[in-house]
């Protein structure tokens, strides 16, 4: 017995993709926790507009953080202001009368706070919830869990599909053959591209059917937003594929990104609750910003504009990721210099003669 | 050294085995003697290793019997035996000497020492090796224990000539030292270094015996011709298993006069004659 | 016709010199053998061949990608299609129309004796059947050049009977054939052999020139030879007699392939370039075959 625990010892110390993530797993686990996970939003964005705005903006608490104050705006400003996630919370003042508090209901955990803050000022009016009045969890779960299975099939099933290709030799078989390197890799692509987007379609039916979450705004952006993530999520699958020899190692290689994903990119703790050393991390992630143009176009109605910002991070994000994955694909099959393929590794559940040329090599 | 008066090491008797509808080993009897090496040589689906592992205890017979130093295969005999799968058993991510080292501590034995070039290469990772080095350190580390009965599956396959000659010096060595060896190989050349031979056909056997008693009298045509692809397409389409070899071409087990005529209906002229087959046409023609 | 082949090629992996000065003719018509263990150069050689690897030197004549045909080592063949759908992607990847299709992978089925496992899984077929898969689409389109990397180790004799028959008649179609094996018994049915170690060649020219240059004698005898080089063969052993004088209790022989390769090999061991050690620092050795 202790000769196996000795020689399995040997062999996992040289596993470095392994070690790696026995190690890093548990760090990231440990800094997600102390510094990211927090329901707490201490400091709320809004904006005051209508005559009385500087007044009130000063008397309010500080959890509301002012970024404007613009007396010459009306409720119609305000509410803009809120479906563009310019601010959280909008203020608007009159002449006479209570101000009225307008909070993005979209906006959960800030939303919450500001309530529950209110709720203790009895001096301060009720505040109205937008968007989602009745603060439902779901309504901004399920279009950040759209993010997720886009993820998984974008990664995941990419990375296996040219990976298995190159366990079981044959990407020597299609470079001899008169294809490109690009007829190859969209070849392979399109039927994940598909499904992928047929899984989009199925959970957006179920989540405006099922679970009463509202589709306010444009399917085109939204449309736009999802294949524009594809392409980063395809992207990094290839690039996993391109530097991965098993499967094993593909999928432990679209774990290790995939958590970091969901867990810093918005989608369960809020960005503004991270502490601002945890916070640039979901600054780097697509996921981050495919989460908000879902939540954006689904739940507040976001025009196009206002969801620039987030879009332009995922186009530049699949430039890049998308064009690496391609560069080195096509070093793969195209004539190089470099490393011949190492000889297939045959597990069990392969016939004899499977064996024997793995034997033979 | 005559091993009729010994219990054979391993023996099969009658075995049988099924797997649902399918009789991959039919009635086979086989044995290994103290001193004598064996070959097994059959097509794949013959039921090759269907049976090696039924000599080693790894699958139950569906009929008949199968021993192993006399008894039924059973965990307690297994340190006497050495066995080298074709895929060789070694873990890649492991050096030489650490593979060597778990099967010392697995078998109990004491280990050993390695030379000449496996000695250079003991603290090499098993992957960064070529495979004729692989194959010798996997025959080290199953030879380490000393067992008394090795069975090898494809030993040499894929190894240069010079190399499958010094595995062979080394095959036959052990059994010179008293071990009986039963070795499994498509390479039918190599038939040539085994005692005696024992041929699988459909999970039966087709023939055994020396090389020299199994192809006996056999013959092949020979046919030598300048425009070798007329004459090949002609018999060829024809249905005879013609192969070429060199420029000359072979088909065994037909008859001269056949041939000839139907290479001179196809106006190819040709000289035809009978030879002795070789061991491989024999083969071909018993395991068709 | 011009013959294919490569002249003075030189490849390499890095800092691993894979082939050294490696020339070989294959004129259309005919079948070469190139041979050697592993870690020989046999792929290196095939892929330089067939475009997938880029020479560091000399030259490469080869046809259109169109024009040829590639079979690699270890299964080349989608294992989760079946032997259909397997000639049938083959085929359209190198142009044929859907009629032309249809009748060629019917008649490529009955050539190689597949037609009955036409719908079968082909990770589900054995590695004799498997390869002549591989070799089917390999010839789908009719190539001019066909490369093979070891199609025959390791698989079963009557398969490896069946294969070579398959490549004798594509030569006899006219296609210049290159097949990679470590069987000598297989390259004595070729035209050409070329025998590679370590990259470089040791022998090269027809089977019958590579005999005729074997220098020294080559003698059998029942016990191990005493002071010469000596392997064993069958029940019997050989021995290599540089000087051409026979050892007591040897007779001279007819050599074949084998002892030819073994002699060279001999010789390249004892001072011939690259040294006289068998094998280099084992954390070089890539996995160039």
């Amino acid at each position: 017995m202790w000769a196996m625990a000795m020689k399995e010892f040997r062999q996992m110390r040289r596993d470095r993709r392994t070690l790696a993530m026995m190690i890093l797993l548990p760090v990231l686990l440990l800094v997600v926790f102390g510094y990211a996970a927090s329901f707490d939003v201490d400091r709320v964005k809004t904006v005051v507009v209508g005559p009385r705005a500087g007044q009130v903006a000063a008397a309010l608490p500080g959890r509301l953080d002012v970024v404007r104050v613009a007396p010459a705006e009306g409720r119609r400003q305000a509410v803009e202001a809120l479906r563009d996630a310019d601010a959280a919370v909008a203020v608007v003042t009159s002449e006479t009368g209570q101000p009225q508090v307008l909070v993005d209901g979209a906006d959960l955990f800030s939303a919450r706070s500001v309530v529950t803050e209110l709720k203790g000022r009895p001096a301060l009016p009720a505040p109205e919830v937008l968007f989602n009045p009745g603060l439902e969890t779901s309504a901004i779960m399920v279009p950040g869990l759209m993010g997720v299975v886009l993820v998984f099939v974008g990664t995941i099933a990419t990375a296996l599909g040219v990976v298995r290709e190159r366990q079981s030799g044959t990407l020597e078989q299609l470079a001899v053959m008169p294809f490109r390197a690009r007829d190859v890799l969209f070849g392979k692509l399109l039927p994940y591209l598909g499904v992928a987007v047929v899984d989009l379609a199925v959970i957006v039916a179920v989540g405006v059917l099922v679970f009463d979450v509202p589709f306010r705004g444009s399917p085109l952006v939204f449309a736009l937003g999802a294949v524009l993530f594809l392409f980063v999520t395809v992207g990094i699958g290839v690039l996993i594929s391109t530097v991965s020899e098993t499967q094993g190692q593909a999928i432990q290689l679209a774990i290790m990104t995939m958590l970091p994903q969901i867990l810093l990119s918005g989608l369960i703790f809020p960005l503004q609750a991270m502490a601002a050393g945890v916070r640039w991390i979901g600054y780097l992630l697509p996921l981050t910003y495919f989460v908000q143009v879902a939540r954006g176009v689904m739940v507040r109605g976001a025009p196009f504009e206002a969801l620039a910002f987030p879009l332009a991070m995922l186009a530049v994000l699949g430039a890049v990721v998308f064009g690496l994955s391609v560069a080195r694909f096509h070093r793969d099959l195209a004539p190089s210099g470099r490393h011949a393929d190492r000889g297939s590794a045959t597990d069990a559940g392969q016939d004899e003669a499977a064996r024997v040329q793995a034997g033979a090599r | 050294m005559s091993p009729a008066t010994r219990e054979p090491l391993a023996a099969a008797i009658a075995a049988t085995r099924r797997f649902g509808d399918l009789t991959v080993v039919d009635a086979v009897d086989l044995t290994v003697a103290a001193g004598e090496v064996v070959g097994l040589i059959g097509a794949n689906g013959a039921g090759k290793t269907t049976l090696i592992r039924m000599l080693l205890g790894l699958l139950a017979p569906s009929g008949g019997q199968v021993r192993l130093f006399g008894e039924p295969p059973s965990r307690r005999t297994r340190a006497r035996l050495g066995y080298l799968p074709q895929s060789l058993g070694l873990y890649e991510d492991l050096t030489v000497a650490e593979n060597l080292a778990f099967s010392a501590a697995a078998y109990g034995s004491a280990g050993a020492t390695l030379e000449g070039e496996l000695a250079e290469a003991r603290d090499a990772l098993v992957r960064d090796l070529p495979l004729g080095l692989r194959r010798r350190a996997a025959f080290a580390i199953a030879l380490a224990h000393h067992p008394d009965l090795l069975v090898l599956d494809e030993p040499t396959s894929g190894v240069d000539p010079l190399a499958r000659a010094r595995l062979w010096e080394t095959i036959r060595y052990s059994a010179e030292q008293g071990a009986g060896v039963l070795v499994t190989t498509h390479h039918l050349a190599e038939a040539s270094q085994c005692d005696r031979l024992v041929v699988l056909a459909a999970g039966r056997v087709a023939a055994a015996g020396t090389l020299a008693e199994i192809v006996g009298d056999a013959t092949a045509v020979e046919v030598r011709t300048p425009t070798w692809e007329a004459a090949f397409t002609t018999l060829d389409l024809a249905g005879l298993p013609v192969s070429l070899v060199g420029r000359t071409l072979r088909v065994p087990g037909a008859d001269p006069a056949t041939v000839d005529r139907l290479l001179s209906d196809a106006g190819v002229t040709a000289e035809v004659a009978r030879v002795p087959a070789s061991f491989e046409e024999t083969f071909v023609v018993l395991a068709a | 016709m011009t013959a294919w082949g490569c002249q003075g090629l030189r490849v390499r992996y890095g800092d691993t010199v894979a082939l050294e000065d490696v020339s070989l003719e294959v004129p259309a018509g005919t079948v070469a053998a190139v041979v050697g263990g592993d870690g020989a150069g046999k792929t290196t050689l095939l892929r330089a061949l067939a475009g997938t690897v880029r020479p560091a030197a000399g030259t490469v004549r080869r046809p259109d990608r169109r024009r040829l045909g590639y079979v690699s080592a270890g299964p080349g063949v989608w294992t989760d299609l079946t032997v259909d759908e397997n000639l049938s992607f083959a085929g359209r990847a190198y142009g044929l129309t859907a009629d032309d299709l249809e009748v060629r992978v019917g008649a490529l089925l009955e050539r190689t004796g597949l037609a009955a496992a036409r719908d079968r899984l082909a990770g589900r077929l054995s590695g004799g059947m498997r390869q002549k898969l591989a070799l089917a689409m390999a010839v789908a389109h009719e190539p001019e050049l066909l490369v093979l990397d070891e199609p025959t180790t390791g698989v079963d004799p009557v398969s490896r009977a069946e294969l070579w028959r398959l490549l004798a008649s594509a030569a006899a179609d006219g296609a210049a054939v290159v097949v990679a094996t470590t069987y000598l018994d297989e390259a004595e049915r070729a035209a050409t052999v070329l025998v590679l170690d370590r990259g470089r060649a040791l022998l090269a020219g027809t089977p019958d020139e590579v005999l005729a240059a074997t220098p020294g004698l080559v003698v059998e005898g029942a016990a191990r030879p005493e002071g010469v080089p000596s392997w064993r063969r069958g029940a019997r052993w050989r021995a290599w007699s540089p000087d051409g004088s026979a050892p007591p209790g040897t007779t001279p022989v007819a050599i074949d392939l084998e002892d030819a390769a073994i002699v060279a090999q001999l010789r390249h061991d004892r001072g011939g370039p690259g040294g006289s050690r068998r094998g280099g620092p084992p954390a070089n050795r890539g996995r160039a075959a």
